[in-house]
């Protein structure tokens, strides 16, 4: 156990020292999503001047949260291929699924740093109210963490095609389509479009109240990381 | 064997049109094609529990047959869910005037199609990398299923716009779409099966090449 708590410090530590010098990802993540926005804010003028700022809001940040992502989990693994890296990591003695889980953290503490920047720009640009700021925090973390833990298994495993990038950005939101709906609807209820409960038969009815709501998000969250935490040696087997 | 496979689902098939088309038609017209929409869409999900299936052999044996066996169904059941959205497509705007409306079943099976289409272009993302390849898409088929069928199996206990009371008043009508069941079912095996002996037809030629 304190070989893993070990082995876990190391890496995430070295990551972090490694951006905090070099800046390669937070500022393209933060300039990306704050593009994301603005450019859904002007695309969507007369819906978003109206009623229709909280729907177009909720999409505008979890569209931004899901493209940023993509950029932070594509180079926590690109990072490693130069100088032969991921070699040097494979070899150390530690258990393949603690790389996994100092990776992971790593992305999601990147992605909380640009969803403290990102948020407050969209309640800004769409003029939004919050019913509930706590509610705000959890749901957006588990978000964090489920875009975090597909995108971390999935960049190691696409570093060696030709295009990791794109490859990388079609396995993550496919695998992540179902994640979105209860979170969208999550944020619709928190910016006041919805109301808690909702009945009917649309997509929407499907998810229920905003308690069904985190439910899914958390059973996703528990699922995304334990399947990525077993399957990850089998990912970066040589 | 294999050939008899595909043409008795072809005949099988053939009946349950003909059967569709005459004693067993239902009442308006666009209904009728739930004899082809149904059993596709029992197959799309089908094919992709043969996939899961074969990717966990794979990764336990490691054996390459597994590896052909789900690339084949993947290829399969990618048909079969383009012909279930496509179809559901044309019921749908006949019978509610939209194409397209996200309702639980129509969101999961356009989900489906997608992770066909990403699995699919997984496979050829590795040139020359077989086993490489072989083993990100079972990672990615398993996670894929540990994750959709959360949402498809909640989606079946809501209600939905999805499922107009069809009743079926004759046998003909059960007959047809029991006939149609079994007949794709056997088109997805027999599919199966021949794009599984033609890959490894084609590994073998590219080996012999190489030599």
């Amino acid at each position: 156990m304190k070989d893993v708590w070990l082995g876990l410090r190391a890496i995430l530590i070295k990551d972090i020292v490694v951006e905090l010098r070099a800046r390669q990802v937070l500022p393209t993540m933060v300039v990306l999503g704050m593009l994301i926005v603005f450019l859904l804010r002007m695309a969507s003028e007369p819906a978003s001047a109206g009623a229709g700022a909280p729907v177009m809001g909720a999409a505008a940040l979890w569209i931004a949260f899901l493209f940023s992502g993509l950029l932070a989990q594509e180079r926590s693994f690109a990072a490693e291929q130069q100088n032969g890296c991921m070699d040097g990591l494979l070899l150390a003695p530690l258990d393949a699924g603690t790389i996994y889980l100092a990776k992971l953290l790593a992305n999601v503490i990147l992605l909380t740093i640009f969803e403290a920047v990102i948020v407050p720009l969209v309640l800004i640009a769409f003029h939004l109210h919050v019913a509930g700021w706590g509610r705000l925090v959890a749901v957006l973390l588990l978000g964090n963490l489920g875009i975090s833990s597909v995108g971390t298994l999935f960049s190691a495993a696409v570093q060696l095609t030709r295009t990791r990038g794109a490859l990388l950005s079609i396995v993550v939101l496919v695998l992540l389509m179902p994640m979105m709906i209860p979170a969208s609807f999550a944020l619709l209820v928190l910016f006041e479009a919805l109301p808690e409960r909702v009945s009917g038969s649309g997509s929407l009815a499907f998810v229920g109240s905003f308690q069904a709501a985190v439910a899914y998000m958390l059973a996703l969250d528990a699922v995304f990381c334990v399947a990525s935490w077993l399957l990850f040696g089998v990912v970066v087997e040589e | 064997m294999r050939r008899l496979l595909l043409a008795l689902a072809i005949l099988l098939l053939i009946v349950s049109t003909w059967i569709g088309l005459t004693q067993g038609q239902i009442d308006p017209l666009q209904r009728n094609i739930l004899y082809v929409h149904v059993p596709n869409s029992v197959c799309a999900l089908l094919c992709f529990v043969v996939v899961l299936v074969a990717s966990v052999g794979y990764l336990a044996t490691a054996g390459q047959t597994w590896d052909l066996v789900a690339t084949a169904a993947a290829e399969a059941g990618f048909v079969f869910a383009t012909i279930l959205n496509a179809t559901g497509m044309i019921f749908s705007r006949a019978e509610w005037n939209v194409w397209w409306t996200p309702s639980p079943r129509l969101v999961t099976s356009a989900i489906l199609w997608f992770l066909y289409a990403v699995y699919l272009i997984l496979q050829v993302s590795l040139p020359g990398a077989q086993r490489r390849a072989a083993r990100l898409c079972a990672v990615f088929c398993i996670i894929a299923f540990l994750d959709v069928p959360l949402v498809y199996l909640s989606a079946r206990f809501i209600p939905d716009i999805h499922r107009p009371n069809f009743s079926f008043d004759s046998a003909w009508q059960t007959a047809a779409l029991m006939l149609g069941m079994t007949g794709t079912a056997l088109l997805a095996g027999g599919l199966i099966w021949l794009r599984t002996s033609l890959l490894r037809d084609s590994l073998r030629l590219e080996q012999e090449l190489l030599r």
